[in-house]
């Protein structure tokens, strides 16, 4: 049996015990994912929220972290609080939680968050299955409307996860929602990814990135915008983003603020997309409608999808456009389509 | 009346103006004078005694000929005094030229004064950095700060040398455009030429090359490292949240057959 009829076997049989190389890694502003093939033909993502929250060191909250199974680490005598926890202890005692990323790339204000973020990958992550297994993570594209680059940030990461024993590969993050999202269409259409940092936006022909920007807004914009209407930690912006509510129908005028918000974060969005189509500049031309894909942990709000389309009737899109939906798994379709990039390249 | 003003002013056009110490320099003591007025009347004399005793004209055809020389005469004049205007025009764009060229030489000054500022510091911390790895390797492991530069302190040094590339660059940009400062975007070139290879020389030193546009793959894991041997922390004994998703075996299948496997 040859390698490659092996790794075929272990995603067509499923039931065996040994598990498809590869893996996807999503390297967001808000969450941390990774995906991997599991013995039952479908995936698991381990997700963790990218953020810390510093805490006075005493054993007593050590002893009360460790009961209640709340991650930590000690880091220059403070008592460091990771991931959700991190992210609800601060919305406990009213404060804001540190990030390691901002707009889709790693912080220049938060240097020492670097070891808290490779103890989150390193957990979320695991072992490589076999030394050097391919380990694709998703970068963002240059942006439409800061200056920004991503060589450093790509360099980071690509020498973290090959630290860990990977062989790792950078991919576009709207291209990894293609992978994901638009295999029905052969991989053509254009995938959107709604981060917490940016927006990700990819043009894809039959699997090969045409076209691929991003634009420096996603969730924090909102929780930033939010935060200082309402008069609140950003935190706390979050938390009302996240509990659940529908933008189109907003109760309460916390609710209402962040309706506003994600509709003109769409509306920004759709119309740098416009714009950039308009430029000409290596526009792909195509002779059907395409498709839309949107995912990522901002496009999970309630109403969202339904709030896009009708943003994007309002604007005359250049190029033609069937169906407009969001991933059923927005979060973690990033990672997903990250696995698919490192499961073909085992391949 | 109007004959007598072009006289007068084609007469200005074709003399010279002396003052009177100049003509007695030149031993003349004594000048005849004559009013524009009657060297008019003269021409205009002269001109239809020619006409009448040809016989080949009659009055009102030497009375077209008269406007139509007249005529004549006014577009050559506004001719000339838009070449005037012309001229003028050049020479201001000329001064404008010239101050955009101190303008620029100012600003090749300046940069250069940065320049030298920055190839000063960067020899300093290259200094640093020899005298720091001639020390003795200390026996036990060392205190991230003590014997090199930390990943903080690189990260700064990284930013600061960035920043000062993207603004001369920045610099340099407008002043690509017009035709005397070629030159001298050429010279800048060079210059962030060569600030590019010292910045490119030391970060290789440092291990971070790439971070100021170098293509050779760098090791950033450090940047990663906490300086300390093994952080305490209790992430073994935690399970992160787990989602279950859709398999990827149809993805796959497809991308194969895109790629001609399957």
């Amino acid at each position: 049996m040859t390698e490659q009829d092996q790794f075929d076997s272990n995603i067509d049989q499923g039931a065996d015990t040994t598990v498809a190389l590869g893996k996807g890694l999503d390297v967001g502003t808000a969450n941390l994912a990774a995906a991997v093939q599991n013995d039952e033909g479908g995936i698991t993502v381990n997700v963790e929220r990218n953020a810390f929250l510093d805490i006075p060191s005493d054993a007593y909250s050590k002893n009360m972290l460790t009961k209640l199974k709340v991650p930590y680490v000690v880091h220059n005598g403070k008592l460091v609080v990771i991931g959700e926890a991190a992210f609800e202890l601060a919305n406990v005692f009213g404060r804001e939680t540190r990030r390691p990323m901002a707009d889709g790339l790693v912080s220049p204000n938060e240097q020492d968050a670097l070891p808290m973020m490779k103890m989150i990958i390193q957990k979320i992550l695991g072992e490589p299955q076999v030394p050097g297994e391919n380990c694709y993570f998703c970068v963002p594209a240059p942006s439409l409307d800061v200056d920004n680059n991503v060589v450093y940030h790509q360099g980071l990461f690509e020498s973290l996860i090959g630290k860990l024993g990977y062989t790792a590969r950078a991919i576009n993050e709207a291209h990894a929602v293609v992978f994901s999202e638009l295999a029905d269409n052969d991989f053509t259409g254009i995938g959107l990814s709604f981060g917490g940092g940016m927006a990700n936006a990819c043009i894809t022909y039959k699997s090969i990135p045409c076209l691929s920007f991003s634009v420096a807004r996603g969730g924090d914009w909102i929780d930033k915008n939010v935060a200082n209407v309402l008069g609140c930690p950003r935190s706390k912006a979050t938390a009302i983003k996240e509990r659940g509510i529908d933008i189109r129908d907003p109760k309460s005028r916390e609710e209402e603020a962040v309706a506003i918000y994600y509709r003109s974060l769409i509306n920004y969005v759709l119309s740098n997309i416009k714009s950039r189509f308009e430029s000409g500049q290596n526009m792909p031309s195509f002779k059907e409608p395409i498709d839309i894909a949107c995912a990522g942990g901002t496009s999970m709000i309630g109403g969202f999808i339904e709030v896009f389309r009708e943003e994007f009737a309002k604007i005359d899109f250049p190029i033609p456009v069937g169906r407009i939906f969001r991933s059923e798994e927005a979060l973690t379709a990033v990672a997903k389509g990250c696995l698919v990039a490192a499961a073909i390249g085992e391949s | 009346m109007e004959s007598v003003n072009e006289i007068k002013e084609a007469l200005s056009a074709r003399s010279r103006t002396a003052t009177l110490d100049e003509l007695r320099s030149e031993g003349r003591k004594r000048v005849r004078l004559i009013r524009a007025e009657h060297v008019a009347q003269m021409i205009s004399e002269a001109v239809h005694a020619a006409i009448e005793h040809s016989g080949l004209l009659d009055q009102e055809e030497v009375d077209r000929l008269v406007e139509k020389s007249r005529q004549e005469f006014k577009s050559i004049l506004r001719e000339r005094e838009q070449e005037l205007a012309r001229s003028r025009e050049t020479e201001e764009a000329l001064e404008a030229r010239e101050g955009e060229l101190t303008e620029l030489k100012s600003r090749f000054g300046e940069l250069t004064r940065a320049l030298a500022s920055t190839r000063a510091e960067l020899q300093q911390v290259q200094s640093e950095l020899e005298v720091a790895r001639e020390l003795p390797a200390p026996v036990a492991p060392p205190p991230a700060p003590a014997a090199a530069p930390s990943s903080d302190m690189l990260m700064a040094l990284v930013q600061e040398m960035a920043n000062l590339k993207a603004n001369l660059m920045q610099a340099q940009a407008p002043q690509a455009a017009p035709a005397p400062g070629a030159d001298f975007s050429a010279a800048i070139e060079k210059l962030a030429g060569s600030l590019n290879d010292r910045l490119e020389t030391l970060g290789k030193k440092m291990g971070v090359s790439a971070a100021v546009g170098g293509d050779a793959p760098t090791d950033f894991g450090s940047l990663f490292d906490a300086g300390e041997s093994k952080l305490e922390s209790n992430m073994d004994n935690i399970q992160v949240k787990q989602k279950a998703g859709g398999g990827i075996a149809a993805n796959l299948a497809r991308l194969k057959k895109l790629k001609g496997g399957g």
